[in-house]
């Protein structure tokens, strides 16, 4: 069942993302190249572009952000800042996280493990 | 799985649907205009932070009666006739300090 889940939820993004070559944001050559699985994100460049997006967060103090970094506890944010940073890796990653899934990441470790599990993060 | 957990923060249902709102908030304005979206995103944002500051959270009553408002408020923006808060203003603004 929860397999069913997951599949029919990439699903749905996928079809998502392919609307996304129309957009002139993104043009269609580089959609396709880096939403290919043979060059999927590596886990160095997942982890670095999440903490680039959390550190450019208004309310956190940069220099305190680490892989190691939970949002609430370590950072003083509290849970709408934690919405809006899952928020903010989804517009990066080109991803929709699903509230169940999106309740749960609430450190960079939780967040850059998700992401680079994700088959769509491009 | 006590406390210690990974210092998870456990979320109550209501406070769950609370942040499903916001998030279906913030979503709806990314269709918007880049200004249009600056503003509905401070001006949601703000509401969302004065009613968790203003409202006690075991007012579940009123919490139900925000989350339902709040849900028809989003349908509306959805719409693709909603360009900007303009049309809106009039539900927001009966929230604007009641007691005042």
């Amino acid at each position: 069942m929860a397999l069913r889940a997951a599949v029919l939820r990439h699903v749905r993004v996928a079809v998502q993302t392919r609307g996304l070559e129309s957009n002139p944001w993104f043009p269609s050559g580089s959609i396709r190249l880096m939403s290919s699985h043979d060059d999927h994100l590596t886990k160095e460049e997942v982890a670095d572009r999440v903490l680039s997006v959390i550190k450019s967060f208004p309310k956190v103090d940069p220099s305190r952000v680490t892989p190691e970094v939970h949002f609430q506890k370590d950072l003083g944010l509290d849970s709408l800042d934690n919405v809006e940073i899952v928020m903010a890796l989804e517009e990066e990653f080109k991803l929709e996280i699903p509230d169940k899934e999106a309740d749960k990441i609430d450190s960079c470790n939780l967040a850059i493990e998700y992401i680079h599990n994700h088959p769509l993060s491009s | 799985m006590g406390p210690s957990t990974g210092g998870r923060t456990r979320l109550s249902g209501m406070q769950k649907q609370v942040l499903s709102l916001y998030r279906g908030f913030l979503r709806a304005t990314r269709s918007k205009s880049p200004e249009d979206r600056r503003e509905i995103e401070s001006f949601v944002s703000a509401e969302f932070r004065r009613n968790s500051k203003q409202v006690d959270r075991k007012n579940f009553i009123y919490i139900e009666y925000l989350l339902r408002r709040g849900k028809k408020q989003l349908e509306q923006l959805n719409s693709p006739d909603t360009v900007g808060l303009s049309s809106m203003n009039v539900t927001f603004s009966e929230t604007e300090n009641p007691k005042n």
